[in-house]
């Protein structure tokens, strides 16, 4: 359990959430150009490192938004929280 | 169309508590992100919606409730209104709003219900399963969003120990009974 301040409605429980996966994650341009290798590594591979991770949260019982989080998987530590559409404040 | 069937229609007592069902009573959902939304709802409602987070505006008649950066609630302060001003605020809110693409307006009377909570022991109760933190809560006029028992609600802090509380109505009867449950062990 921990807290994360969503940014549209401050700190809330981590229950009140719901982990939408990595973020920043682009969706090929020419999806009909890319082999089903290729196309496979965009869809299912995900990096799941211990470590810091960027991901993407939804304040699923609350405003409803998302919005980006750099979280370190190993703690749970919330390094910074960002809305979507930002670049991420921390590399 | 307003709901005359209401899921509870009960009133309990308990010490320092009281818990009604308030119905019917007009609610309205609004999205928009439009600069000129905020002057017609003003227009309209005689209430300029709020822009802060978890806070809420009021006259006698409505309140309009911050849900999210684009999205308000308004339900009627009196469960005097009748059908005919439910219809006329929908369709003025309609012809201002959605018809000229300023934003959606939706009806959700019949979606929401709404339960009035009194007395000095409704945060210890909401407290036993509810994950938010009501000590930043007391200010008079604070919306939140959350979950009390796993169950999705909207908590508007209307006046001193008076909340009033919207569960969607399927789950009102599940919610209803926890409060009761939960009441008698204060």
């Amino acid at each position: 359990m921990f807290i994360i301040n969503c940014p549209y409605c401050g700190e809330r429980d981590q229950t009140e959430f719901s982990c939408g996966g990595e973020a920043h994650i682009e969706r090929p341009k020419q999806p009909t150009e890319l082999s089903d290798d290729q196309w496979a590594e965009y869809l299912f591979m995900r990096k799941n490192i211990k470590g810091i991770q960027f991901e993407r949260w939804n304040h699923a019982h609350g405003c409803r938004k998302w919005f980006n989080m750099v979280r370190d998987t190993s703690n749970d530590k919330i390094q910074a929280v960002y809305k979507m559409g930002e670049k991420p404040p921390v590399k | 169309m307003l709901n005359f069937n209401p899921p509870i229609e009960e009133e309990k007592k308990y010490n320092d508590l009281k818990i009604v069902e308030v119905e019917p009573t007009i609610k309205i959902n609004l999205r928009s992100n439009k600069r000129e939304f905020s002057t017609k709802i003003g227009k309209i409602l005689s209430i300029l919606p709020p822009n802060e987070a978890n806070t809420s505006s009021g006259n006698e008649s409505y309140s309009l409730l911050w849900l999210s950066p684009d999205e308000w609630l308004v339900y009627s302060n009196n469960n005097t209104k009748s059908l005919n001003d439910q219809i006329e605020l929908e369709n003025n809110l309609f012809n201002e709003i959605s018809k000229l693409n300023q934003g959606a307006v939706t009806n959700v009377s019949d979606h929401w219900v709404m339960i009035n909570l009194k007395g000095s022991k409704i945060f210890d109760l909401l407290a036993k399963s509810c994950p938010f933190n009501f000590k930043n809560f007391k200010k008079k006029g604070s919306v939140v969003q959350t979950v009390v028992n796993h169950v999705d609600v909207i908590i508007h802090n209307k006046d001193d120990n008076d909340l009033n509380l919207f569960v969607r109505r399927s789950f009102s009867e599940d919610l209803w009974l926890w409060i009761n449950d939960s009441a008698r062990f204060l």
